[in-house]
């Protein structure tokens, strides 16, 4: 069945009608998980407050094992799906660059948004940035595009280069994540005074 | 420490389990027997060799004519514009991306429409559909459209029509068109590949 628009069950024109609902569903989850103030997402690097890779490795494993089932039933085609080229030294090198701007700025690019959403001066001074970033970034971008463009390993997904098998990969996430929640919790619990576990209803 | 945590931790933990124990399920796109079966009987599954001419010499852009005999087959003689891929190859994945195209008939052919009909089989379990079988494969395209006989006298008029066509049709194949094109030189066709999903580049 799905991708919906590959398999031409909806026409592309839907992109943008999609792109907006996840949008407004990822801006509200952010938000609901406290990513706007730059004290929660800093946290993780000081070790006081995990929350930032709680909530993104949540994602990660619900979309795994999501996945996985729902290629199972046959409601999507995972040869369809477009996987990312994996440009291995440059995106090591990105991400150090990304973590710093984390670090320094205590936003990311996504959580900056929902900062400025909610009127914070800090947001929009780090999406300023930001945009300036960009601007230098595209205008020098002849200088480095050598170094972007090298060490491609093509549309590889993590499984292939390692040779497991999604089930296996997906069990280790799994394990690791379980408990990178359950030690960071403790770590909480061990730092902080004012912790107050959230209440299910 | 709340109770709900240990049930979504143990939740998890079984709902990746669970991915062990599923029964291997083939999702591969074939066509199921009855799907086939029915395709099977439909006459409209063959395109004369008529057609096939008229298509050729009108410049068709739809036509995409796949001979599925041997190389050497090939390469001695083969329809104009039509490109090769051997029978025992067309379940490599090199060669499926020349079935399918949107908007392109892909029309088989051998020398009889034996190779031609089980290449036609197996594109069709393979899921592939706008695929044709030319009737008759090249033996008939000689009788028809090379060397086409005479209609009787006393044969209809849709029959001299169809003989005056066919008689214009071997002209255009075997020499009027000569001094232009064609003659040793096989045509590349542009193959468009299906593009992949538009790229979604997310950040957090």
């Amino acid at each position: 069945m799905g991708p919906l628009i590959p398999q031409g069950i909806i026409t592309g024109g839907w992109d943008f009608v999609i792109a907006l609902l996840l949008g407004i569903a990822f801006g509200f989850i952010l938000e609901a998980s406290g990513f706007s103030s730059s004290r929660n997402i800093t946290g993780a690097f000081y070790g006081y407050n995990f929350v930032v890779l709680r909530v993104f490795l949540t994602a990660v494993l619900v979309a795994m094992i999501g996945l996985l089932y729902f290629d199972y039933f046959g409601w999507i085609d995972m040869d369809l799906l477009y996987i990312l080229p994996t440009y291995l030294t440059p995106m090591i090198i990105g991400a150090i660059i990304m973590g710093f701007g984390f670090l320094i700025g205590g936003f990311c690019p996504g959580t900056s948004y929902t900062g400025i959403a909610i009127g914070k001066l800090d947001a929009m001074v780090f999406t300023g940035g930001l945009f300036i970033g960009i601007f230098v970034f595209s205008e020098a971008f002849p200088l480095f595009s050598d170094f972007y463009y090298s060490d491609n390993m093509g549309n590889v997904t993590i499984t292939e280069v390692l040779g497991l098998s999604a089930e296996v990969f997906t069990m280790i996430m799994v394990v690791v994540g379980l408990a990178a929640f359950w030690v960071t919790w403790l770590i909480e619990k061990r730092v902080r005074k004012n912790i107050n576990p959230y209440k299910f209803e | 420490m709340n109770k709900n945590y240990i049930y979504l931790t143990v939740l998890m933990l079984v709902l990746a389990a669970g991915l062990f124990v599923l029964p291997e399920r083939d999702n591969s796109k074939q066509t199921n027997p009855e799907d086939l079966m029915w395709s099977i009987v439909q006459p409209t599954r063959f395109i004369s060799t008529d057609v096939v001419a008229k298509m050729i010499i009108e410049r068709d852009p739809t036509l995409e004519l796949i001979d599925v005999r041997s190389e050497d087959e090939y390469s001695e003689f083969s329809l104009e514009k039509a490109i090769n891929i051997p029978l025992d190859s067309l379940t490599s994945e090199n060669y499926q991306n020349y079935l399918g195209i949107k908007g392109l008939k892909a029309i088989f052919y051998s020398n009889d429409d034996i190779k031609a009909d089980q290449a036609w089989v197996i594109a069709k379990r393979l899921g592939f559909d706008n695929i044709y079988v030319m009737k008759g494969g090249l033996n008939c395209w000689m009788k028809t459209i090379i060397e086409p006989t005479q209609p009787n006298e006393t044969a209809s008029s849709e029959e001299f029509e169809l003989y005056s066509f066919r008689k214009g049709a071997s002209i255009y194949f075997t020499g009027a068109n000569m001094e232009n094109d064609s003659e040793g030189t096989k045509a590349v066709i542009n193959v468009q590949r299906k593009k992949k999903t538009s790229v979604v580049e997310g950040g957090c």
